[in-house]
């Protein structure tokens, strides 16, 4: 992107709620790779994948399998494929852009969190965190499973050959373990209820390290920055910690084989735990010390600055955010509904968060204006200076300027043609199409309207508007109609002016509602109604831009209500 | 098609001829466009239709006239399945290519639409108009998502860089802007130190410069990021009218642009100098369009003349089209 010409001062962290999105009622969310789709899970089975630069709905993935509310949502590396985890134990494959089931897995239990493999463009194998037993990989395609190993005991740990049974008389039931893939899928990052974070080999399912966690007490959550530098924990004690991958990004597992085998003089846990020194180093702990927080969804922003937890007790929607050294640079109250889930966009300084009551909500920067890019040749001031004037300032004929003309030398090469990759798209595959977009098809003029404003005074107007060109003298008569109306209340223009005046009116609240609206929304349908059918009002009122903060205090209210 | 062939000297390896003359339009043609996959032509006129030509044998596919007042600009969705169109009707029309109907009018500006841009991601349509303003609008919902008071005078011509991520946008007002597209925040305003009136800014195909025009006869390439420029193209007539200028990356680097000498006039984009001159037109020349993989160019004329003119280089590449 062109970062050269934006701010660096802004553009850290999120501030404010910029808006939020509703949508039947949301449980988890998921941003895809570039930050272009979020998909949402939500409780009747569906999921939807919103349009992140208009904020509007892309695509539904509905099926009248999926009823059961969706516990967790993870997109495929290159944006094709969405996983899905509901409460009725299975977990379902979208096809993201045609909108239809790939595949659909019952599993034993209720997933609580679901991971594809991220280093396949069409992944089958996922990782799923059951309600209360060991990490599981699931292969979609053939519905078989291996669960993963989830503690080790000091008698044989290099031999693991049926992990199933170490579950079974290992660690305590009804104790969700966290997992997650590092960036390549080649290992899997275990946290269980022992305090213990296990690299568990992806290919043969053994535990090549363990690292303790001090306190070790039980991890809530796992979770990689997006370059896969940095791992953090959630434990029951309420700290969060960050630790240091000290393996390569690529072949890790390679390099963890190299790292195990130079411990061959030792045995057991003991080599397990010098081989986990050797991976991860702890790196910070934050914690709310007085108010001791039990720590929600927290994950690293997207270029793994800043970390972030949320707090939800007692109805709260708090999000909390720390520079990765440790300073407390932010605390984002929200509406009081508890937070439920929670998402840094992987480029902008943009937090989502999901609460209780099934909205999400968009927290971003507080921009300010910044005046000197209306106006290149003002200079802005942090304070107050003491302005001291130039030499030649007040001169009838500046000395500077016969200079001033600065030297371009234009002929000099420009290549307009070529472009740099983004640097934070890396590791894309060149060879891989990924789904950024899904196609805006626009939906036809007449039926929306038909159905939005079904008791708006206009409906027979706009329900023989059609986009056929058999329908044009329909239309212009009617517009013909309403024409004199519509010149007494505006003393306007032109009579085409006035007449498209009328349509837009119409539409002009939804911007005024900053988006909010986007999407027709069950419960404010009634309110608009009743608004849009006061056509005259607002055809007086539509030719100032003024109008559109005109309604804005009025959708203020309809948010509080909500 | 060879990028191979760029030529420093400020020499056409073969120069342009006339192809053919699309005569059809009953007032001036005011915009002319390529689809980005390049099978098509459009041509927009003051005669509030819209002709879609296809580009292999220019025979016409469709008119398209539902818009009420003169259309002003026209841009084609990056799939080349839609076609949005800017009109004196204060309106936008988005048409559907496979039906040739149209499926959506975009309405809230208070007065009429000079330009319009799709977005590179196709979800986004970016206007602007003589109401000074700049408009983003939700091309599935059809909703105006966005409102930004770009300008002090009306708003001339508006692109998208190749991300999707910046817009820039021109005015009478004598300002190019550059806008995030995200935030509608202004990131740069490009000015120099006299300002006649800017009738024109797009991107460079790979959204690092912006080529702008001023009604003093004068087009620039400006490195925004640095906010200077970097080169001067002169020798045209444009002191009146929004006349369109654009690259032609497909067989050496050029700078294409109409004149209101009634010519069409090509640039080396390296040397500055003038390559060639098309004539032919029998008015001032506001539109041309090149094919994005073929090395043929499309002009449209003012009402003297209301012909779309397509000229093509003399190569044997394009005998096969």
């Amino acid at each position: 992107m062109n970062v050269t010409i934006i701010d660096p001062l802004q553009g850290d962290f999120p501030e404010v709620i910029e808006e939020y999105l509703q949508h039947g009622n949301m449980k988890c969310i998921a941003f895809n790779r570039r930050g272009t789709l979020l998909a949402a899970g939500c409780s009747d089975g569906s999921c939807v994948i919103w349009d992140f630069e208009t904020r509007g709905i892309a695509k539904e993935l509905r099926d009248k399998d999926c009823v059961a509310p969706i516990t967790s949502v993870c997109w495929s590396k290159y944006g094709h494929h969405l996983l899905a985890s509901a409460t009725d134990r299975s977990l379902t494959l979208w096809d993201v852009k045609s909108g239809e089931k790939i595949a659909r897995v019952t599993l034993q239990q209720t997933t609580l969190l679901v991971r594809l493999h991220p280093g396949s463009c069409t992944p089958s194998i996922c990782l799923a965190c059951p309600l209360s037993s060991a990490p599981i990989l699931v292969d979609l395609n053939t519905s078989s499973s291996t669960v993963l190993p989830v503690s080790v005991s000091d008698s044989g740990i290099g031999v693991l050959p049926h992990p199933r049974n170490k579950f079974a008389d290992g660690s305590p039931p009804y104790t969700p373990t966290a997992a997650t893939f590092n960036k390549n899928g080649d290992l899997i990052y275990v946290g269980n209820s022992k305090g213990e974070i296990l690299i568990v080999d992806f290919k043969t399912i053994r535990v090549h390290a363990m690292i303790p966690i001090l306190g070790g007490s039980i991890v809530r959550n796992i979770v990689f920055s997006r370059n896969g530098q940095y791992l953090l924990t959630n434990s029951n004690d309420r700290v969060i910690r960050i630790y240091e991958n000290l393996l390569t990004q690529k072949k890790a597992a390679v390099a963890l084989e190299e790292r195990s085998s130079s411990f061959d003089n030792l045995q057991g846990t003991e080599k397990l735990k010098a081989v986990g020194s050797k991976c991860l180093i702890l790196q910070r702990e934050f914690q709310d010390a007085v108010t001791k927080i039990q720590w929600k969804a927290p994950c690293f922003s997207g270029d793994g600055d800043w970390v972030v937890g949320a707090s939800a007790t007692k109805g709260e929607h708090k999000i909390y955010i720390w520079d990765r050294s440790g300073y407390l640079a932010k605390i984002l109250e929200g509406p009081k509904e508890a937070l439920i889930d929670l998402a840094w966009h992987p480029v902008r300084p943009l937090v989502v968060s999901v609460s209780i009551a099934g909205l999400v909500y968009i927290w971003a920067k507080d921009y300010t204006e910044n005046w000197s890019a209306f106006a290149p040749d003002f200079k802005e001031l942090e304070e107050n200076e003491e302005y001291v004037e130039r030499e030649d300032e007040f001169d009838l004929v500046p000395e500077t300027d016969k200079v001033k003309d600065y030297e371009v030398n234009e002929d000099e090469e420009v290549d307009v043609v070529n472009f740099d990759k983004d640097p934070a798209f890396s590791d894309s595959d060149a060879s891989m199409e990924e789904l950024c977009f899904l196609t805006a098809i626009p939906s036809p003029d007449a039926p929306e309207q038909q159905d939005k404003y079904v008791g708006s005074s206009t409906k027979v107007e706009e329900s023989t508007h059609s986009g056929s060109p058999l329908s044009v003298d329909v239309e212009q008569n009617d517009q013909a109609i309403i024409l004199p109306d519509l010149s007494l209340a505006e003393g306007g223009n032109s009579a085409a002016e006035e007449t498209v005046g009328t349509n837009s009116s119409k539409r002009r609240r939804k911007p005024s509602a900053k988006g909010l609206e986007l999407q027709a929304d069950q419960v404010r349908k009634p309110l608009k109604k009743g608004k849009s059918s006061n056509k005259s009002f607002k055809s007086k009122n539509k030719k100032n831009d003024q109008d559109t903060n005109g309604f804005a205090p009025e959708d203020d209210v309809t948010d509080e209500c909500l | 098609m060879s990028s191979a062939g760029e030529s420093d000297t400020g020499v056409l390896s073969k120069l342009y001829a006339l192809h053919q003359t699309l005569n059809g339009h009953k007032r001036a043609v005011s915009s002319v466009k390529f689809s980005p996959e390049g099978s098509l032509l459009a041509s927009a006129s003051s005669d509030k239709t819209i002709r879609v030509y296809s580009s292999s044998n220019f025979s016409l596919r469709a008119q398209l006239s539902l818009h009420e007042g003169g259309i002003s600009d026209l841009s084609f969705s990056s799939d080349s399945q839609f076609l949005c169109s800017a009109s004196d009707d204060c309106s936008l029309r988005i048409w559907d290519l496979s039906t040739y109907t149209c499926v959506r009018t975009l309405e809230a500006h208070t007065n009429y639409v000079c330009c319009c841009a799709f977005s590179p991601q196709s979800n986004v349509v970016a206007s602007g108009s003589f109401d000074d303003t700049v408009r983003l609008w939700d091309v599935k919902s059809g909703n105006c998502i966005r409102v930004i008071p770009a300008h002090s005078d009306p708003v001339t011509s508006i692109d998208f860089n190749l991300e999707g991520s910046l817009i820039v946008s021109s005015s009478y007002d004598g300002l190019c802007r550059i806008w995030d597209s995200r935030t509608g925040r202004c990131v740069k305003t490009l000015i120099d130190d006299e300002s006649p009136p800017v009738s024109l800014a797009r991107f460079s195909p790979n959204g690092k410069f912006v080529l702008a025009g001023t009604l003093d006869s004068t087009l620039r390439l400006w490195n925004f990021s640095t906010g200077k420029f970097l080169k001067t193209y002169r020798g045209h007539t444009n002191l009146r009218y929004a006349i369109s200028a654009t690259f032609s990356v497909t067989n050496g680097k050029y700078i294409v642009s109409g004149s209101e000498d009634n010519c069409v006039y090509l640039w080396d984009l390296q040397s500055r100098k003038i390559v060639q001159r098309l004539e032919g037109h029998k008015d001032i020349v506001v539109s041309v369009s090149c094919h994005p993989k073929l090395n043929i160019i499309a002009s449209g004329a003012f009402e003297k003349d209301c012909s779309v003119k397509i000229w093509i280089q003399r190569d044997e590449e394009l005998m096969d089209i």
